[in-house]
């Protein structure tokens, strides 16, 4: 992607001002979406991201600059304007650089760029045939798929070049059933760090069918009643609990500004005994998984959380070096646009030793969230809020009847302590987190979990 | 390459590649953006943006493909994935290219005096911001203090001979505060955005985002049950955002909106008047032309409660055989052409804020609310969200409230609103609401 030599010049004019350490993040995207509305293709299209991010570093201060142009001149050019921002006496000795290689975690088998779009069209049209067959009270459906075939090359003063090439895949689907002026939608959305042959991996037409059913179902749903409650979250998306209430702030860019709850917690008991949480991004294949982070580190599995003691923030270079901690492998972008930062790439809670039904039976009055929408979190209080797309009223041990438009609101540290079962059937789901450095792919995931009491917002008084 | 060599270049192989006609969309942008922590530089950017977006029609069907790679060997694997794009479509009449429009409306959002501010100027007034928020009572820490330049430019060409062009640029500034009394932590924030660097307050906006960080300390939930509330602006114009979609007749025509077939018909309180304004002086989401090529300008979408128009891109106006009523936009490269809001906002009232709030005997005052991306459904109105204010009675502040949810429907919002403020209050997006008196909301609390 860069000629040696470029590169050489490129960081020589990066650390011109002082710097001691400089980056050149080099990005070239393809990408493909098509989207099938209704039955009929709706929307297709795709094209090429290109650029390059230069960054460097004066002690704990970081700059950075993108531009299109990936010429010699261009990021020569780009180098020597974040060079001009800051004065700083350090400056680098360059040596030879280290070429980083290692067996792909990511093996993929037909790369999506090589299938025609025709093809990924019929398997659209058949999803929304699928759904509108489920039942006569489905009126809309909204299908799509995604292909991303990122490549990226990282150098930097410290000597390292590194290439990684990620290919995901992600298909959606959503269904909505209407009755009477009431419109209830149920979503699906399934992907990995894979090529096209996550189609032989799933099947559509009983991923529209799951959306098309939990329409149907919210459908018949009444108001969900509103106040303090035992919650009982399911696996899989259910995950989204633990993402927003605690990942985030785990997040070395939050610890190190001191806007996180769990800064300063290190080897505390933060979380209930039954919560161990990891993030892993060597899972293979999985959404959130990549060869190296996004400053070339080797990506890993980090404990995060062991019988509910704190073990390890998500650390990227710039606020490991605020925190005289070294990288997690955890320093992820959306694109050259962003600056990396810490983030989540596969996060979930493993699998404790209830079964689901022992669970419900043990619960006598709570909400069962069957299923999470998406949530956010103020890092610096814990204060979450997300919405439950699917819910049933759990009365004396049983799930009862359907409820809908539940939300989910509380502080992060205090449902971790509150986590009373922790189920054995773990499963992980793929979303997009968005943070400061922009929109990323991850896993959440978890096992059927319980939490004591939470505040759950409806309609219902 | 230059860009206008490319334009004329791609618009030229399009037409022997077999494009009967086409368009190129060019967006470029600089950026300029600087974080402080701690009265010193955590983060500084300086970024270069260019690239194009490329739609044209072939074999009567319309196909799109954007790149960031403005060189001669870009062109043909662009037009090679527009035409892939396009046969995947249904073959239609409905031809979305025109020529210019007789006239286009002045343009004034460039102000030249920003590009003379130098980056010291620019790092010293996100200083002083991060400052005055840590001087305030009860401040420990700041979450996040930024300040950010930006320019845009927006050209479009077509092969009907239509050339347009603009730039704009503009400030904003924003800060969070941290505030800390014990164990309790409450945080705060203000966010500023124009193009005259002169009205730009550092100080007045940092000591604003410490105040209402303290003054959330203290807070407690309400027991649960339907309430009188007031939204502030703020949280007024983030629901506006959040449901302004379905104003869209794409949205409409689709099922995704219940208001398709309503236009003529009451569907808000008296005092409810929305504008769609793309003209708006200062606006942040004031343009000349969308990214279709239509003119824009200034329409009333609901007045007295009562719904004039939808928006239109130019698809959905052909749907129907009206006019796009200029709101046909991409969000990015990567976007494709959708119904967008320009300036769209409630129009303001008479009553202050002070007032709205003594019609509260027993009420909740809401002045922030968060998951909007997760806690609202487009499709059916529903929201639910969490929320945080202040227990109102008799029109002054009880205590601040937190860890509750408001929940209602967006569409019987519409309808319950009793009043509304003079405080008009735009959103960087450019949506923007006064407060409103609301009748009653379902709150979830304690």
């Amino acid at each position: 992607m860069l000629k040696q030599t470029t590169a050489e010049r490129v960081l020589d004019a990066a650390v011109s001002g002082g710097a001691d350490f400089a980056e050149i993040f080099l990005e070239h995207t393809g990408r493909s979406q098509i989207s099938v509305v209704n039955g009929k293709v709706e929307q297709a299209f795709g094209g090429v991201e290109h650029g390059a991010g230069i960054r460097l570093f004066f002690g704990s201060q970081a700059i950075y600059g993108y531009t299109n142009d990936t010429s010699e001149e261009g990021l020569i050019r780009t180098a020597k304007e974040a060079a001009a921002a800051a004065r700083g006496a350090g400056g680098v000795q360059m040596g030879d650089f280290f070429h980083r290689r290692r067996p792909n975690i990511n093996p993929i088998q037909r790369y999506p760029s090589g299938v025609a779009k025709q093809i990924k069209a019929e398997l659209l049209l058949r999803a929304s045939r699928a759904a509108f067959s489920y039942h006569d009270l489905i009126t809309q459906t909204r299908c799509t798929a995604v292909d991303v075939e990122q490549s990226v090359l990282v150098v930097n003063t410290d000597g390292l070049w590194a290439e990684d090439k990620r290919v995901r895949s992600r298909f959606s689907i959503e269904a909505v059933a209407s009755e009477g002026g009431q419109k209830q939608s149920g979503y699906t959305a399934p992907g990995g760090s894979v090529g096209f042959e996550l189609y032989d991996k799933i099947d559509v037409e009983e991923e529209a069918e799951r959306a098309a059913k939990t329409a149907v179902t919210m459908l018949g749903a009444q108001l969900c009643p509103a106040g303090r409650m035992p919650v009982v979250i399911d696996n899989g998306f259910g995950g989204v609990i633990f993402h927003e209430a605690c990942g985030h702030g785990l997040e070395a860019a939050a610890v190190a500004r001191n806007a996180s709850v769990f800064a300063g917690k290190l080897g505390q008991q933060i979380a209930s005994p039954l919560v161990t949480a990891i993030d892993d991004g060597t899972i293979a294949n999985a959404w959130g998984s990549a060869n190296m982070d996004d400053e070339g580190t080797p990506t890993r599995k980090n404990v995060l959380i062991e019988k509910g003691v704190l073990k390890t923030y998500l650390v990227d270079k710039l606020n490991g070096r605020k925190l005289g901690l070294a990288s997690t492998g955890s320093a992820r972008r959306e694109s050259y646009r962003f600056a990396p930062s810490s983030r989540m790439s596969n996060t979930y809670i493993a699998a404790g030793n209830s079964r689901p039904e022992e669970i419900i039976a043990q619960t006598e009055y709570g909400l069962y969230a069957k299923q999470m929408g998406g949530g956010s979190v103020d890092p610096a209080t814990g204060v979450f809020n997300f919405a439950v797309l699917e819910g049933y009223l759990i009365r004396n041990g049983k799930i009862t009847t359907p409820v809908r438009g539940a939300t989910l609101i509380g502080k992060g540290a205090e449902v971790l302590m509150k986590i009373d079962m922790v189920g054995n059937n773990p499963a992980r789901a793929q979303g997009m987190c968005g943070s400061i450095s922009g929109s990323i792919p991850t896993d959440v995931g978890q096992p059927m979990i319980r939490v004591s009491e939470l505040t759950v917002g409806g309609r219902r008084g | 390459m230059d860009i206008l060599f490319f334009e004329q270049e791609l618009l030229r192989k399009a037409k022997e590649y077999g494009f009967t006609d086409s368009e190129v969309l060019f967006l470029g942008g600089k950026e300029f953006e600087v974080l402080v922590l701690e009265g010193s530089i955590s983060h500084y950017e300086n970024s270069n943006r260019q690239g194009i977006a490329f739609r044209g029609r072939i074999c009567d069907r319309e196909g799109s493909a954007y790149t960031e790679e403005l060189t001669q060997e870009a062109i043909l694997p662009l037009l090679r994935e527009a035409a892939e794009n396009a046969a995947l479509t249904e073959p239609n009449d409905t031809v979305l290219f025109y020529g210019a429009e007789e006239s286009y409306p002045e343009f004034a959002g460039y102000n030249t005096h920003l590009n003379a501010l130098s980056a010291a100027e620019r790092v010293e007034a996100a200083k002083r911001m991060e400052a005055a928020a840590l001087d305030e009572e009860n401040v420990a820490a700041i979450d996040y203090c930024v300040l950010r330049t930006h320019e845009t430019e927006v050209a479009l060409s077509n092969s009907r001979g239509l050339a347009l062009s603009y730039r704009k640029n503009g400030v904003d500034a924003y800060v969070c505060a941290i505030a800390k009394d014990g164990q309790e932590i409450k945080t705060g924030d203000m966010f500023w955005a124009g193009n005259n660097w002169n009205e730009f307050d550092p100080v007045a906006t940092g000591q604003e985002a410490a105040r209402r960080a303290a003054s959330l300390l203290g807070a407690q939930s309400v027991p649960s049950g339907s309430y009188e509330v007031v939204l502030d602006a703020e949280v007024m114009a983030a629901l506006l955002q959040a449901f302004c979609g379905v104003f869209f007749a794409e949205n409409a025509q689709k099922g995704f909106s219940l208001l398709g077939g309503k236009t003529g018909e009451k569907i808000a309180a008296d005092c409810v008047c929305l504008r769609d304004d793309a003209l708006l002086e200062n606006g942040f989401a004031s343009v000349p032309f969308d990214s279709e090529g239509t003119a824009c300008r200034n329409k009333t979408v609901v007045e007295n409660g009562v719904l004039r128009t939808l928006l239109y891109h130019r698809l959905s106006a052909a749907k129907e055989g009206v006019l796009s009523t200029g709101n046909g936009f991409r969000a990015g490269l990567k976007a494709p052409v959708k119904t967008a809001c320009t300036n769209f906002y409630l129009e303001k009232g008479i009553l202050e804020l002070e007032q709205l709030l003594g019609a509260l005997t027993y009420g909740l005052y809401i002045t922030d609310v968060t998951g909007l991306h997760a806690g609202t459904n487009a499709v059916s109105g529903d929201f639910s969200l969490s929320a945080q204010g202040y227990l109102i009675s008799y029109g002054e502040k009880v205590h601040p409230v937190e860890q509750i949810t408001i929940a209602g429907n967006f569409y019987e919002l519409l309808q319950k609103i009793m009043a509304v403020g003079i405080d008009l209050h735009f959103r960087k997006s450019g949506i923007g609401s006064p407060s409103v008196l609301v009748c009653d909301l379902d709150i979830a609390g304690m």
